[in-house]
Formats: C-alpha cells, sequence, structure tokens
C-alpha cells in the first residue's frame, strides 16, 4: 500500500516536476554499485529534476532497451565498463535502434581504460572518431589542475563554453571553471551537419597515449581545437547523442573540487552547474523547439473565417499570408521562441526550387509562444508548391515543415471581360452594330417581301 | 404463286413501304450487331475500362460527373505531372466526357440509376451504332443503289479496324469522334449537293462538335477545303459550293474557337490554314463569276483563271512567309512525322516511342480490312467514272487517308470509313448486275443471236448484260462466301486481339483453361489500400493514366505527354546510377517507384523492352550524363544478363527489375523469360530504396524511396551497417587532414 | 493571313461601290481603253438587271464590309489586344458576310438568270443533270430566308460567347 502510495506520490511528481519534453524514463547503464556511489549528486540531481532513473549492469540478461518492439527507456546514459564491450545487449546497433527510436543517449567515455571497440565503431557511425589506439588522453601543459595533477597534467581546467557561433544559441556557457580529468579525446568528421563540439580541448593541448613513450610525429590526429571534449549529436530525427571525453567530470568529488590553475587562483569547479547543463540538454530539457499553429490565407484585412484557413489551394497571383508559431522548452516550461541574433526564421515558397524565401517576422507572442509571419504573392505559376519552414541549427531540435497547397491558374471567369478593358470596346461596336444591321436588314427585308414577289409574279 | 405475292409486296406504293420498313429492320440490326460485337470484353471480362488513354477519359468524366461542368472546365489537376500539375480543363477535348455526362444525367434525369462506369464502358458500342446508321446515310448520298448504303452501313458495323478503337471499355475520344467525323463528312455532302445555309450549319455544327471531341479534326479541316479545291481547278465552281463552303468555314471556325483547348488555333496554326486560304479563294471566284454574269466574254475565262493561281501562289507564298517568321506557329511535330516518317524518330522520341505513331505494318491492312481492301480500289473507280461533285470527294478522301493510314497506324482509324464506302459501293454494282433475276426479253436475245453473224456490234450494245443462270449464280455465290468469311474473320479477330482490356491479361493454361493474369489491379490496389493519400508514385508514363486512374494515386508523367523534360528527368532517373538517381527522387517528393516487369510471366511488353526508349529521351535532354551507347555491349547488343554493361547493370531499372529476382529459382538458375536469358547468380543491390510490393506474378513491383540516414550516412553505409559489415575505420587520408572550422 | 481574307472580301464587295478597280484585273488581258467601258457596262448592267431586294441585300453587304473594314483598320493601327474580342467582332462581320452573300445567291437565282446559269451549265452541263434543277426548284425564297436566319443566329451565338 505504502509502496503503491509512493508511486503514485512519485507519479504525481513527475507530473508536476516532468522536466524533459519527451519522457522521465532515464536508464543508467553502469558496471557495479561501487561506482554507482561515487555519482550519487548527479543521481541525485536528476532525480531532483524528475527523472525516474534506473540502473543496469551491461552484462544483465535483464537489460533491455526495446519492450515489445517499444522503446522501455526515454533516455540512456551509458558509463564506461571496466571490461571489454557493452555486451550481447547494447550492440551498437541497438543503441542506433534506440537512437532512430528517438531516444536520447549521453555516452561517458574515461580516458582511464581504452575504450571498447564497439563503441568505437558505434561513434564511427556517427562520424564521430577516437583516437587511432582508443586510449589516449588530452594533455596541456597551460590549462592543468596543479592541486591534483601537477606531474601528468591530464586534468583540463576550462572556461564553460561560449556559444558556437554567433547565430547559435548557448546552452553551455556560464562564469566557473571546469575540471575534466583524463580525457578522451574526439575528433570530428568534417562534413556532417549533425554533429557539433560542446566543448573543444583548447590550443595548447594534445592527446597523448600515456602507455606509449613517445607519439610518433604521423600518428598525431589532431592537436589543439580540433579535439572535442565533449561532443553532440543531433540526429534527423532530433535525438540526442552525446559523447563526454571524461566521465570523472561527472564524480560527486570532481563536483565540488577546488582546483587551481598554473599561476592562478584557487577556485572550485562548477562541473555540477555543467552536469545539469549537458544532461539537460542532452535529455531534451533545453533546445527543444515545437512549432505550434501554421495558418495561411488569403490576405485579407479583417478577420479570416475559419473555412478560409489553411486552403488546399490557392491561385497564382494571390496574395498569402504565413505566419507559425514556435514555442521553446525550457526546463520546465514552453516559452517563446526568440530567434539568436543575427539568425532568420524563414519560409520558402517551394515546387522543385523555392520560387520565395522570405524572412519570417516575428507579429506577436503569447505566454508559451512567438507568432513569425509573412505576406506575400504566390508566383505567376501554376503547380503543386508546398509552404517550408526548414529552421535546422545546432543544439536546436530540427524544424521541418511542408505544406502542400495547390496552385492552380485563373479559371476561366476570372480573366477581364471584354468590356472591361477599354481596347475591347471596338470589337463589340463592331459585333454589335453587325447583330443591329442584320436585325434591321432583316426586318426590311420581310418589310419587303410581298413587294418582291408581286414584283416577280408580274415578271 | 409465290413470285406472284412477293411482286405485291415489292412493287407499287405498298412495296415502297415495306422496303422502307425492310431498310429500317436491316439497319437497326446492323447497329445491334454493331454493338453485340463489341461486347466480347465485357462478357468475357468484366465491365472494365481498358488500357491507358481511356482511365484518364474515366476520371476526367467522374469529375465532370461530379463537380458539374464549370468545375470541370476550370479543372486544375494536382494528381498529375507531380509537382506541376496539369490545367487539365484547358488541355483535352471535352467532347467524349461532356457526352457522357449528359447522357448520365438524361438516364438519372429518366430516373434510371446508372453508375457512371457503364456509360463509360458501353459508350463505344453505342456510337459504333450510330457510326452504321451515318454510313448509312452517307453512301446513299453515293450511290442511287439501296444496297450500298446497307452494305457500307454493315462493313462499318463489324469492321475490325473500327472494332479496335471501339470495344466495350475502350472509353477513347475516337470512341465518338469516328461517328462525328462520318455524320460531318455525310452533312457536308448534303450541303454542297443541296447549296443551302442549313445544312452548311449543320455541317459546322457537327465539325464543331468534332472538334470538342477528338484533335483528329484537323482531318476534316483539310479534306473540305481540299475537295472544295479539286472542284475549283476541275472547273465546277457553283453556288451551292460557295454557299456551303463559306457557311461551313465562318461558322465551324468560330464553333471551333469556343474549344479552350483549340482556342486561337484555326488562326493561328499552319495546319489550319489551307482552310483560310480556300476561304480567300472562293471568295475571288464567286466575284468573278459575278462580274462574269455581266461580261460575256472569252478572255473572261483565262482571266478567271490566271487569277485563280495567281492568288493561290500568292496565298501560299504568304503562307510560307508568315510560317518562317514565326507568326503563325509551326507545323506540330506529330504533323511532321506524318510526311517525314523518320522525322520523329531523330527529332522527337517521345513522339516515336509510342507505338501507335509507327508506321503501318503492311498485314495489318488485311488483318484489319480483310477483303474489303481489295473492293477499296474498285470503288474508289466506280467513283471515277461517275464523278460528280461527292464521288471526287471520296477520290480525295481515299487517296489521303491511305497515305496516311500507311504512314500511322492509329490514322489506320480514319482509312476504314472510305474503305466502306467504296467497297460497299463496288459491292453493291456487282451484286445490282448480278442478282437481278429477270431475264432479258427473249425476242431481243433471239434477236441478237439471230443478227450475231451480220452487225456485231450495234447489237452488242442491245443486249449486253448477263444473263447466264450459270454466272450468276457463280458471282453471286463467291460474293456470298467473301461475305460469310469476313463475317468470320471480323468475329474472330474481334474477338482473339481487339477485347483483351490489357488491363487483365487472359492466358492459357496447358489444358485448355482461361488463367487471368491480374496483376496491375492487384498492385493497384495495393497502392491504394497501403499508402498515404498522395503518395507520389514514378512509374515510366505508359501506367501515368492507370495509377491515377486505378489507384487514385498522384503520379509524375502520365500518358498526356506534353511536358518532354519531365519525362525525361523520370528517364534519367530511371536510367542512373543509384546516387544519380536519388537526388532527382527527393527533389520530386516521390515515395514509390513502380516498374513492371515481366521477366517471371515472359510478358514482353515490360519496362525492361522500353527501357531504352527512357534512355533516349532522357539523352536528349541530358546528352552529357545519360549516353545509349552504354548501355550496348561492346558488340552492340542489348544484353541484361551477365555480359551487360556495368552502365546498364547499375541503372535504377535494372536494379529493380531483378532485385531478388534470383531467390525464386536455384543457386544460379535464374532465367528472364522474355528475353531468354540466364541472369547472373547474385541479386542486384538496392541501397536507396527498398521493396515494397511485388504482385503475383512479378508483373508489377513497387519500391519504397528510403529517407534520408537519419544519422547522415550514405545509404550505402547505412545498408553496409545494417547488414553487419564492420564499417573500416577511416583509413590515412592522403594529403592534408580537413580540419573542422565550426 | 487575315490581310488575304479582307482583301479578299473588299474586293467582291466593292462591286456595289466602284467595280473599277476590279476591272482593272481584266485590263493586262484587254486593252486598255476598254476597261472603263466594261466597268461602264457592268455597272449599267447592275443597276438594268438587279431587283429591289437583291439591292437591298448589297447595301447590306456593303455596310458589312464596312464595318469588318473598319475593325481590321483599328487593329492593324491599334493592336489586337483582347483578341478573342477582335476575332469575334471581325468574323462576325465576315460571318454574316459571306452569309449574306449565300442568300443572295439563292435569292436572286431566278431573278437573275443570268449569274448563276451559265457559271453552273456551262462547262458542267455532263455532270449536273438533276440536282441542279431540284436545287434551283427545291429552294424556295422563303426556305433560303429561314436558312439564312439559322446561321446567322448560330454565328450570332457563337460571337456573342466568344467576344466573353
Amino acid at each position: 500500500m505504502r509502496w503503491c502510495l509512493a508511486f503514485l506520490l512519485c507519479c504525481f511528481l513527475a507530473a508536476v516536476n516532468a522536466l524533459s519534453s519527451s519522457g522521465s524514463r532515464l536508464l543508467v547503464v553502469l558496471d557495479d554499485s561501487t561506482e554507482k556511489s561515487s555519482f550519487s549528486t548527479l543521481w541525485s540531481d536528476l532525480e531532483g529534476r524528475g527523472y525516474d532513473v534506473s540502473f543496469e549492469s551491461p552484462k544483465s540478461d535483464k537489460l533491455s532497451l526495446f519492450e515489445h518492439g517499444e522503446r522501455a527507456y526515454d533516455h540512456l546514459l551509458i558509463l564506461p565498463p571496466k571490461s571489454k564491450g557493452l555486451g550481447p545487449n547494447l550492440t551498437p546497433k541497438h543503441i542506433l535502434d534506440f537512437l532512430n527510436k528517438d531516444g536520447n543517449i549521453l555516452l561517458a567515455l574515461s580516458g582511464k581504460s581504452a575504450t571498447s571497440s564497439a563503441i568505437s565503431s558505434l561513434l564511427l557511425e556517427a562520424d564521430i572518431h577516437l583516437s587511432n589506439d582508443r586510449s589516449a588522453v588530452v594533455i596541456d601543459h597551460f590549462n592543468y589542475d596543479t592541486v591534483s595533477a601537477a606531474e601528468k597534467h591530464d586534468v583540463l581546467l576550462l572556461q564553460r563554453p561560449a556559444s558556437l557561433r554567433p547565430d547559435v544559441k548557448a546552452f553551455f556557457d556560464g562564469e566557473g571553471v571546469l575540471a575534466l580529468p583524463r580525457v578522451a579525446p574526439q575528433t570530428l568528421g568534417s562534413d556532417s551537419p549533425l554533429i557539433a563540439p560542446v566543448l573543444r580541448a583548447p590550443n595548447t593541448a594534445y592527446a597523448y597515449n600515456p602507455k606509449e613513450e613517445v607519439p610518433a610525429a604521423e600518428d598525431i590526429e589532431a592537436t589543439g581545437s580540433q579535439l572535442n571534449i565533449v561532443s553532440a549529436m543531433q540526429a534527423r530525427n532530433s535525438a540526442r547523442f552525446t559523447v563526454l571525453g571524461s566521465v570523472e567530470a561527472l564524480e560527486d568529488k570532481w563536483f565540488s573540487a577546488s582546483v587551481k590553475a598554473p599561476g592562478g587562483k584557487k577556485t572550485t569547479t562548477v562541473n555540477r552547474e555543467f552536469a545539469k547543463q549537458l544532461t539537460a540538454w542532452t535529455f531534451k530539457e533545453t533546445g527543444v523547439l515545437k512549432v505550434g499553429e501554421i495558418k495561411h490565407h488569403l490576405a485579407t484585412d479583417g478577420e479570416v473565417a475559419l473555412h478560409d484557413l489553411n486552403p488546399k489551394i490557392y491561385r497564382i497571383k494571390n496574395e498569402t499570408f504565413f505566419s507559425i508559431e514556435m514555442s521553446e522548452y525550457s526546463y520546465d516550461k514552453w516559452v517563446p521562441f526568440e530567434l539568436p541574433a543575427e539568425d532568420e526564421l524563414q519560409l520558402e515558397f517551394t515546387m522543385l526550387s523555392p520560387f520565395h524565401r522570405l524572412n519570417l517576422e516575428p507579429t506577436s507572442r503569447t505566454e508559451t509562444s512567438t507568432v513569425y509571419s509573412t505576406k506575400f504573392v504566390t508566383p505567376d505559376q501554376h503547380g503543386i508548391f508546398s509552404f517550408r519552414v526548414n529552421y535546422k541549427r545546432p543544439f536546436l531540435t530540427n524544424v521541418e515543415e511542408k505544406h502542400e497547397v495547390t496552385v492552380r491558374h485563373f479559371a476561366h471567369d476570372e480573366y477581364p471581360r471584354s468590356w472591361a478593358i477599354s481596347g475591347g470596346w471596338v470589337w463589340i461596336a463592331g459585333l454589335w452594330s453587325v447583330i443591329g444591321g442584320f436585325l434591321a436588314f432583316v426586318v426590311v427585308w420581310l418589310y419587303s417581301a410581298p413587294v418582291a414577289d408581286k414584283t416577280k409574279k408580274t415578271q | 404463286m409465290a413470285e406472284s405475292s412477293l411482286d405485291v409486296l415489292l412493287k407499287g406504293s405498298s412495296g415502297r413501304n415495306t422496303r422502307g420498313l425492310l431498310r429500317i429492320i436491316i439497319l437497326l440490326t446492323i447497329a445491334a450487331a454493331a454493338v453485340s460485337s463489341r461486347l466480347f470484353s465485357v462478357i468475357r471480362f468484366e465491365s472494365i475500362i481498358h488500357e491507358f488513354d481511356p482511365w484518364f477519359n474515366f476520371r476526367a468524366t467522374k469529375y465532370l460527373v461530379q463537380n458539374g461542368f464549370y468545375s470541370f472546365w476550370d479543372w486544375f489537376d494536382d494528381r498529375t505531372w507531380h509537382p506541376l500539375g496539369r490545367v487539365t480543363g484547358g488541355t483535352l477535348y471535352p467532347g467524349l466526357m461532356v457526352t457522357s455526362g449528359i447522357i448520365y444525367h438524361i438516364l438519372r434525369f429518366l430516373t434510371i440509376p446508372v453508375d457512371i462506369r457503364n456509360i463509360c464502358v458501353l459508350l463505344a458500342p453505342g456510337f459504333s451504332g450510330l457510326t452504321a446508321l451515318a454510313m448509312y446515310f452517307l453512301t446513299c448520298e453515293m450511290s442511287s443503289s439501296p444496297s450500298a448504303g446497307l452494305l457500307a452501313a454493315a462493313f462499318m458495323g463489324i469492321t475490325p479496324g473500327y472494332i479496335s478503337r471501339s470495344v466495350a471499355g475502350s472509353y477513347d475520344n475516337e470512341a465518338i469522334a469516328i461517328f462525328l467525323l462520318v455524320f460531318t463528312f455525310f452533312l457536308w455532302i448534303k450541303a454542297v449537293k443541296n447549296g443551302s445555309i442549313m445544312w452548311g450549319a449543320l455541317t459546322a455544327l457537327f465539325y464543331g462538335y468534332m472538334v470538342s471531341a477528338w484533335g483528329g479534326y484537323v482531318f476534316i479541316t483539310n479534306l473540305i477545303p481540299l475537295h472544295v479545291f479539286v472542284l475549283i481547278c476541275m472547273g465546277r465552281y457553283s453556288t451551292r459550293l460557295y454557299i456551303s463552303y463559306t457557311t461551313w468555314y465562318a461558322l465551324g471556325t468560330l464553333g471551333s474557337m469556343q474549344i479552350p483547348f483549340v482556342g486561337f488555333l484555326p488562326i493561328r496554326n499552319s495546319d489550319h490554314m489551307s482552310a483560310l486560304g480556300i476561304f480567300g479563294l472562293i471568295q475571288l471566284v464567286a466575284f468573278a463569276e459575278f462580274v462574269r454574269g455581266y461580261l460575256p466574254g472569252k478572255q473572261f475565262q483565262k482571266l478567271l483563271t490566271s487569277m485563280v493561281f495567281l492568288v493561290f501562289g500568292l496565298g501560299f507564298a504568304g503562307l510560307i512567309l508568315l510560317s518562317v517568321s514565326g507568326v503563325i506557329a509551326p507545323w506540330s511535330g506529330r504533323f511532321y512525322s506524318l510526311w517525314d516518317t523518320g522525322y520523329a524518330k531523330i527529332h522527337i522520341p517521345i513522339i516515336a516511342s509510342v507505338s501507335e505513331h509507327q508506321p503501318t505494318a503492311w498485314p495489318a491492312f488485311f488483318f484489319d480490312l480483310n477483303f474489303l481492301i481489295w473492293l477499296f480500289p474498285a470503288g474508289v473507280f466506280i467513283c471515277f467514272q461517275k464523278l460528280k461533285d461527292e464521288h471526287v470527294f471520296v477520290i480525295i478522301y481515299a487517296v489521303l487517308s491511305s497515305y496516311f493510314a500507311g504512314v500511322m497506324v492509329r490514322l489506320m482509324l480514319t482509312l476504314t470509313p472510305i474503305v466502306c464506302v467504296a467497297a460497299a459501293l463496288a459491292l453493291s454494282a456487282i451484286l445490282d448486275n448480278f442478282l437481278v433475276l429477270s431475264k432479258p426479253d427473249p425476242e431481243a436475245v433471239a434477236k441478237a443471236s439471230s443478227d450475231d453473224s451480220k452487225s456485231f456490234r450495234s447489237s452488242r450494245n442491245a443486249v449486253v448484260g448477263i444473263y447466264s443462270y450459270f454466272s450468276k449464280t457463280v458471282v453471286t455465290c463467291s460474293m456470298s462466301l467473301y461475305l460469310l468469311l469476313f463475317v468470320a474473320h471480323c468475329t474472330w479477330v474481334t474477338s482473339n486481339a481487339y477485347s483483351s482490356p490489357s488491363v487483365v491479361l487472359a492466358s492459357k493454361m496447358p489444358d485448355g483453361s482461361q488463367f487471368i493474369i491480374d496483376d496491375y489491379r492487384e498492385a493497384y490496389y495495393w497502392l491504394r489500400q497501403n499508402t498515404p493519400d498522395n503518395a507520389k508514385i514514378m512509374s515510366w508514363w505508359d501506367y501515368g493514366y492507370q495509377i491515377g486512374g486505378m489507384a487514385d494515386r498522384p503520379t509524375l508523367v502520365d500518358n498526356n505527354t506534353w511536358n518532354n523534360t519531365h519525362i525525361a528527368t523520370v528517364g534519367k532517373a530511371m536510367s542512373s546510377r543509384e546516387e544519380v538517381s536519388y537526388p532527382i527522387l527527393r527533389q520530386h517528393d516521390v515515395d514509390y517507384v513502380l516498374v513492371v516487369f515481366g521477366g517471371l510471366l515472359g510478358y514482353s511488353g515490360d519496362d525492361l523492352n522500353k527501357f531504352l526508349w527512357m534512355v533516349r529521351i532522357a539523352e536528349g535532354i541530358w546528352p552529357d550524363e545519360v549516353n545509349e551507347r552504354d548501355y550496348f555491349t561492346s558488340r552492340g547488343e542489348y544484353r541484361v544478363d551477365e555480359e551487360a554493361t556495368p552502365t546498364m547493370k547499375n541503372s535504377l531499372m535494372y536494379k529493380m527489375s531483378y532485385y531478388n529476382y534470383n531467390s525464386l529459382f536455384p543457386a544460379g538458375q535464374a532465367v528472364d523469360r522474355v528475353r531468354g536469358v540466364k541472369l547472373p547468380a547474385e541479386s542486384p543491390q538496392l541501397n536507396t530504396l527498398e521493396e515494397a510490393f511485388t504482385s503475383e506474378n512479378w508483373i508489377i513491383r513497387i519500391y519504397k524511396v528510403k529517407d534520408l540516414d537519419n544519422l547522415g550516412r550514405d545509404h550505402n553505409n547505412a545498408v553496409a551497417f545494417d547488414k553487419g559489415l564492420k564499417r573500416k575505420r577511416a583509413t590515412k587520408k592522403k594529403g592534408p587532414r580537413v580540419l573542422r572550422t565550426e | 493571313m487575315p490581310a488575304k481574307r479582307h482583301a479578299a472580301s473588299t474586293t467582291s464587295a466593292s462591286t456595289a461601290s466602284t467595280p473599277a478597280t476590279l476591272s482593272s484585273g481584266p485590263a493586262t488581258l484587254k486593252t486598255n481603253a476598254s476597261a472603263a467601258e466594261i466597268a461602264q457596262h457592268v455597272w449599267q448592267q447592275y443597276l438594268a438587271t438587279t431587283s429591289q431586294r437583291t439591292m437591298l441585300l448589297d447595301a447590306f453587304m456593303a455596310f458589312l464590309v464596312l464595318v469588318g473594314g473598319l475593325q481590321f483598320l483599328y487593329c492593324v493601327l491599334a493592336g489586337n489586344y483582347p483578341f478573342n474580342a477582335f476575332l469575334s467582332g471581325f468574323c462576325a462581320a465576315v460571318g454574316q458576310f459571306v452569309l449574306t452573300a449565300s442568300l443572295r445567291m439563292q435569292t436572286s437565282d431566278k431573278s437573275g438568270p443570268v449569274v448563276s446559269k451559265p457559271s453552273s451549265k456551262g462547262k458542267n452541263a455532263r455532270f449536273v443533270d438533276d440536282d441542279d434543277e431540284e436545287q434551283v426548284s427545291g429552294y424556295s425564297h422563303e426556305r433560303a430566308f429561314a436558312d439564312y436566319i439559322f446561321g446567322s443566329l448560330i454565328l450570332h451565338f457563337f460571337c456573342i460567347n466568344f467576344i466573353n
């Protein structure tokens, strides 16, 4: 009974406090309970934010990401296993299937031991590359923690990252120093638009395998900011996959450790803050966009009647109005979506290629959403067009709206009538004079008929 | 006694009535025979629309019936030619749909609940009955013999050349157009004979109806002026000619311009210019005649002829000038291919690719017309003997249409009516001469025989004729035999060659029982029931109308081949590698790709056999990317087996046709029964498409276009990963590393 | 091409008013001196033989030529922007003209037998035997006029429909 009550309470809590926009079932895959205790602050933070955290060992037989073909969990947090690989229930294929079914994954790596080849090949599918021997760590002789790694220089001290580009929202910024011990570095493929670096190594960093003595010059794949400490991939279905290079950064002891950079002051780390940001983003508490109502109709001055809204068919050269309502999820509520500076939300009116590409302007705002809208004239080309809003930015879920409408030609009675064109009057007059002449002729003819007959008879 | 009672019946005023009644009964019987011989397909299969184009007409008719005439007129069809759409209301000949719409509403008004489909299926047979009647009238104008009309009607009713386009279910423009053609010609002859405005106006009205029904109206537009021109050249100008022609032209041209699809063509297009030229000419001639009435004189004749030739020459020169300078639209491509059979093959592969536009094979004439083709010249010869105005018409018509029928298979249809007329004239002449039972006056015969030795020539004239019962019997019997053979032939051809709906195929099992192959409908209904309402289907254009009609899904291209580029795009997608095709498919929002594959069943009309046309049409637009030569082996063979060229093997069409085909056979034994070759042991790999449906006999295969990979990988890699292949680590690249700048 | 037709119609219709322009054609065949005479002769013949009713027809035809000519002139000068309007206006005039001409031929057959008889009978007497008589006898003026009305109404309907 009490259990039941507790469950109900939990549900209730989850309901009011369901922070993620996509569910609260979180599975943590970790080796054993001793390990579990060293991350206790993280767990309690997560549970405090409403997650329903369950733990499984990768070797466990019970571990299954799917139940009856559906996802059994909404999110997955994988800590690096001590043994080789993640076992038969967490093959790369399973994990990809999980992603394809909109599950989010936070994968933590560690520089302490070599990463398993299964994980490496999984990352390869997402075009995220590990170092050749999978056991390098990032070393920086300028930004290390003098307290804990005075010798090895493998605990990095970094500022939290600012926004990636001026037109991209920053989700991981803030004051304070992060401590990142023994980072397994990742490099990103150069042409995938789906992956983005969250936290990059400083320019002075390089990857080094402590087991080898001196790295051969040609083995160095990347240095400096080409090395990523945290990288993220957002699949086309907006499922998120984050790779964190240093699992230790999430441990209790680093959440509030005091560190000291060379030549700096002693400070406390903001790892806990950063962990919150990172898990919040990965598990879709931030950076989630929602499209509300989409309206399009003929541009009119007054209100639009319901049956005129979102018509299936337009005519060429119609003036058309389009609006889209956008909200963004911020930890526990939907707020109006604001465009970053230097970015634009665009509408395309497309048939094979865009005939119009217009910036949508924010016109009104509700409590939870912003309405962007624009007006334009449909092109002089009939066909099947679509209104498309294709807004894909790093760290924001993909918005791809496509609404097909038909643009038809002028109907037979929509051309100007002849009498409306002044040039046609001449010919209208001509036609009617012919008809008038005809009628007059007929009358005269009939009138003269008997006479003619008589004359003929007389002839 | 019997003879005398017959005499009572057949002679005098009651005899005329009896004959009239008999004639009506015979005509009705002929019409009934014409209708019923076209019902083979309904009886054998079911009441179903046939082939390709009729499916569109059927769909359009349904639209008309549901939405009314005005919205049909303004119909913008967004379910064909995706994403261009088609201004259907303005680009079709509405006569057929409007006719069946009117019939439908009349029947509804009479509270006869009938499905529009049945009207569409039975429209063609119904109109063929009317055609037989119109034929009777036309031939009666040609000959005074009553049997000619009846014979012509009977021929028209059952000749395979016409049946080929008018069996039940072939709901096409020709179904009503031939009736209109014959009837317009009848009215025209009537107008020329009577010289009355009314007949001329009626001709114009039916001409207008014809224009609204079939693009072949151009045939009338040119034949009538030619007739008039020849008559004028023969010095046979008369007021009757003037009245009928000018009335027809003035009203007919205005009438034809009321059809949206035709619009201003009659004064813009070269096809119509001859009519206009003759119109001007006849004005001049009329005026000249008018002046002549006041001006007797020998010079006048000279003046007249010189004026005629001068004006005609000037008009012709002006026409050429205007055509060259582009004021008048140049001749349409189909028209060019009428004159130069090689033209289409070189310049417009899309026209050449249609089997209907191929030149006619010689056996086809005999196949379609049987012994009429032998009687045809005889009939034309008889016309030469009489050579009245209407006989001139027959001769011109015969000459022109025999040429056209030789150039294009589908124009056999316009030849058929005149063959029936001419053959009926010839046959009725034979029968009239041989079937009359009366003997010549015995005295005259005796006299003739006695005089034979003396005055050979004069007596010969007096008693010439066929009087011997023997020769009469022989000729009559042989003619009847020919007629019977003709009927047998027609029935056989109709039931075997022209009654297959081609949507449903029939074949014989080894034990002789019939085996129905219904793959088309199976696949189309699969599409209808398993795909979203606006899933775009790509297929070669042959199947566009059927998909639109039966599956009710948007298509990229269809049988209305107005946009060569769009068709070439589909051709390119079919004939290129997957990497090239996939972006095209994505750009056009294609959801499913449909191919027809006959390899399992030996069905030879499949897409691989049409494949070279796709390549050619695509090459016409993208000569750099598609090259026909690449699909042939180095020895110039078109092969699909192990020896096929890499381009061939990598083309989407090849892959879609043979994907997984070898799983039907023991390893290494896969055989293509159409092309009769053994296939490679390994099935082709498809990365960007996945098989969605394959019909029972593998005739139709439908593939779904995959979405982009969720993780942004190549489809190649994604498929390889799903198969469990380890992806190789990015090997050391040569050259400098590409840095990620973001 | 309309120019040609127009030329044809004006020439054929200008009989009533100025036959001189036309007889310049025969001038090439004949001697120059007789051209004017012929014109004179024709004109006088015309005045002498034509019945009043036919004159009325000719007047109407002249009026139609005038209307058609003016429209064509305007089209050449000012362009043919609503092309359908131009076509229907012009075609109405031309169509009405030919219909009237047909009516004239049918009705003046008897009154002026000189006009049609030689043309039809002169050369083709061999072919035209019973038909021609049938035509002459079978067409009363009333019938011809009814036909004419029928044709004209169709013409007007098309034109009004087409001018939109």
